[in-house]
């Protein structure tokens, strides 16, 4: 906790304004405008509070799948260079093995689930939510 | 009401310039515009609400049309409003349930863009709610069966068609598609690597036996109307062409595409089961899950590519908005959902 408001927390608390006292009062052709810029306020608070260790641990998960693969592993911890090496490696083919391709699923799952914790947290599966498999 | 509408049409030259090439359109004497209004929706295309009273002529009389032009942005894979046009007729030459086409204008001297002009149908297309409220679909298995037995008869249209002569055709579908979308992520800033997965997963899975059909390629709820419960019409054909007609089946029971009935494989609204039947009714073929999987997960990259694009309209072209910019956050739950399907398929 700090003593003051973090950018999270102002960004919570003017959302929560932008829901109680404004959007009541807004003609209704102004309310999707209004829920659209209370859901990119309510991401950028929660990717400020999540953002860093989603993208901490992204990098770690790149760096462990490409040392698995006994890829080069580059020196720096750059998410952006991360990714194309990642992305290159899968392109030549090389977590085409079954035990890479379920190692590459899952690291990637890891990620995804991170971020979308940060984009639309409702969009995640619980184990109480069906898998799908038996929507047919 | 009217008074309303009529008050609400918009700068005096535009509707007095349709009115006039109305007239030679529609071979009328006399035309006059009642209502001009832009209709919501539609990020890639411009679509108008249109009454118009025409005197003289074989379409004399009180219309409620609707005009669909070019936006101020489309993306590549857009077609021109001429070939919308054209596909359109066949399409509804072929008794698919869409709206009639009835004149085209080329001269771009007239709205500054081409358009079209085509029947107005009833109904509510909102995916959201066709999802939600009961009372708006309250036969969705029936519902389901009617947009399955439609999609049949999109897919019914093979080539040759002369009509269609401008429409590509591909070679494999599938692994075309994986190289275009390959090609528009190798031109982005930043490299997304469970999508390049999926494209990987696809290609090798690539199918090798396919027939080549006419597909709609954005047939999903959201995109017909639904009227007193029933399906009213298709819309947005501005990505047809020929293809794999399994592509239209995953994209339609893609997790995507369910809005509010996530449980609903068939577009949110019913179980796969009444859509197949209504597909396999008039296709006389349905699809392995498998395939469907496959069609799933290739639906999946497909959103995460359009998503990306209208994020680069918002980031790079010039184009700010917070609806662009929401939707590229989207690609974060498509390469989620791409992981997913890809994990139970590989079990």
């Amino acid at each position: 906790m700090t003593d003051i408001s973090d950018a999270a927390d102002l960004m919570t608390t003017a959302r929560e304004a932008l829901l109680r006292e404004l959007l009541p009062v807004l003609p209704a052709e102004h309310r999707y405008s209004a829920l659209m810029i209370a859901n990119g306020m309510a991401i950028a608070a929660r990717e400020h509070r999540l953002g860093p260790d989603a993208g901490q641990s992204e990098t770690v998960r790149m760096r462990n799948l490409l040392a698995g693969c006994a890829l080069p592993i580059p020196p720096s911890n750059d998410a952006h260079a991360l990714r194309r090496i990642v992305c290159s490696a899968i392109r030549a083919g090389r977590f085409d093995e079954p035990a890479s391709a379920t190692r590459l699923t899952q690291a990637l799952m890891h990620t995804a689930e991170a971020w979308v914790a940060i984009s639309n947290p409702k969009a995640l599966r619980t184990a109480s939510q069906p898998t799908g498999r038996n929507e047919a | 009401m009217t008074e309303q509408t009529v008050h609400n049409a918009p700068r005096t030259d535009t509707a007095a310039a349709i009115a006039r090439w109305l007239c030679d359109a529609a071979h009328a004497d006399r035309a006059a515009i009642t209502r001009y209004e832009k209709l919501p929706g539609g990020a890639i295309q411009d679509n108008w609400s249109l009454d118009a009273t025409l005197e003289g002529g074989p379409w004399s009389g009180a219309h409620r049309w609707v005009l669909r032009k070019d936006a101020t942005s489309s993306v590549a894979v857009s077609r021109t409003r001429a070939e919308e046009f054209a596909i359109l007729q066949v399409a509804h030459g072929a008794g698919v349930r869409a709206p009639r086409p009835l004149f085209l204008c080329r001269d771009k001297s007239v709205l500054n863009a081409e358009f079209f002009v085509m029947e107005r149908l009833p109904g509510l297309a909102q995916g959201h709610r066709l999802t939600r409220e009961p009372a708006l679909v309250p036969d969705g298995d029936a519902l389901a069966f009617a947009l399955g037995a439609n999609l049949a008869r999109i897919h019914a249209i093979r080539p040759p068609r002369p009509a269609l002569g401008m429409l590509a055709m591909p070679a494999n579908p599938a692994v075309e598609t994986i190289a275009e979308y390959r090609a528009y992520l190798d031109a982005l800033d930043d490299a997304h690597p469970a999508l390049e997965w999926g494209l990987r997963w696809c290609e090798r899975r690539a199918p090798a036996a396919f027939d080549i059909t006419l597909i709609h390629r954005d047939y999903r709820t959201g995109n017909y109307l639904v009227d007193q419960g029933r399906l009213s019409g298709v819309l947005d054909w501005e990505f047809a062409g020929w293809g794999d007609p399994r592509e239209d089946l995953g994209w339609f029971t893609a997790r995507c595409w369910r809005f509010n009935g996530v449980e609903r494989e068939a577009g949110g609204i019913a179980a796969l089961d009444p859509f197949m039947q209504g597909y396999e009714s008039v296709a006389g073929r349905g699809i392995s899950r498998e395939d469907l999987d496959y069609w799933q997960v290739m639906a999946h990259l497909r959103w995460a590519v359009i998503a990306l694009q209208q994020a680069q309209r918002h980031i790079a072209g010039g184009e700010r908005s917070l609806e662009l910019a929401l939707t590229g956050r989207i690609v974060h739950e498509l390469e989620y959902e791409v992981l997913q399907l890809i994990a139970r398929a590989d079990r």
